[in-house]
């Protein structure tokens, strides 16, 4: 590597240079996702985390918070110590309930006003689906699971849409939390597969308060 | 002779005092420090036994036949389940 000429390294060294770099530094990368801010978890779902730790809402279990708005899911340990963080697939529809009935109704007869995420707070439990493949459930009764990103149907495009930078495009599942397969088995599994725990599913339509209780106390504000 | 017989005698006495010390050892016992459980069977779970010998209840009642199943999602702190319940029926899910 040839060595940088005294002139230029007087040049970086110039305020108007300095200046120049704080610039560009300050402009969000386009791919937002992939720069350390972007994964880390967003203020809301760090008070929440401090507000279940601290009222013992998560009963000391690992858990998980799903951060509609955003596309992520981030899991934390019972002492709400962060393990992993990643973009997820969540249902077509905005919306923040399941319609009535929902868990029993073949997916065909679903529309797709229909496949929405729930939002709330959700005891989770290891299961198997109809298929054998090992999942967590997050509402057993709404068939809401979180597991492995299912890539049998080509058209859904499901691996590019995880990967992608955008958020929109994450919108394609039925209800169920698709996570990458590798972070399943890294981060979802140890800390939610083999025993009980709990899903916080941040609402996308309604302030967190609304879902959660324990953060109404007067301490959270 | 002599110091054979000495020595013969020193290791009499050495064997005698070593039969004594294993005799003066605390034998193993049979018996419980709790005589009201001595004979009897202990309640696993540390409660009391009650007067037909069943065993106590979880307070929680998640044993009991007429028990519902806890709603999978609560919008209020729930008790914890145990971590050892068994796995629901397989089902499927909406992918």
């Amino acid at each position: 590597m040839p060595c940088p000429s005294p002139n230029f390294l007087r040049a970086l060294r110039s305020p108007a240079c300095a200046a120049a770099v704080a610039a560009v530094l300050a402009v969000p990368p386009a791919h937002a996702r992939s720069s350390p801010a972007a994964e880390a978890p967003a203020p809301e779902v760090m008070q929440l985390v401090q507000r279940a730790v601290a009222t013992q809402d998560n009963r000391g279990h690992a858990f998980a918070v799903v951060d509609k708005k955003r596309a992520r899911v981030h899991v934390f340990g019972g002492d709400g110590t962060l393990r992993g963080s990643s973009p997820v697939l969540l249902g077509l529809a905005k919306g923040d309930d399941s319609v009535p009935g929902i868990g029993e109704r073949p997916m065909a007869q679903i529309r797709p006003h229909e496949r929405t995420t729930p939002a709330g707070r959700f005891a989770s439990e290891p299961g198997v689906n109809a298929n054998g493949e090992d999942i967590v459930w997050v509402d057993y009764d709404a068939a809401v699971s979180m597991h492995r990103v299912r890539t049998a149907n080509k058209a859904d495009r499901r691996l590019e849409r995880l990967a992608s930078p955008t958020i929109a495009d994450n919108r394609i599942s039925y209800g169920c939390i698709n996570v990458p397969a590798a972070f399943y088995d890294g981060q979802v599994k140890p800390a939610l597969g083999s025993t009980h725990g709990v899903v916080y599913v941040m609402p996308e339509t309604e302030a967190a308060e609304h879902r959660f209780p324990f953060m109404r106390t007067p301490s959270a504000r | 002779m002599k110091t054979t017989l000495a020595t013969l005698g020193v290791a009499l006495a050495f064997g005698a005092t070593a039969s004594i010390a294993i005799a003066q050892g605390n034998p193993p016992t049979t018996t419980s420090p709790n005589p009201a459980t001595a004979a009897g069977q202990q309640s696993p779970a540390g409660g009391p036994m009650g007067t037909t010998g069943t065993m106590p209840q979880n307070p929680s009642g998640s044993m009991g036949a007429n028990s519902a199943p806890a709603p999978a999602a609560t919008m209020s702190p729930q008790p914890s389940a145990p971590a050892t319940a068994p796995m629901r029926p397989a089902r499927a899910d909406r992918n």
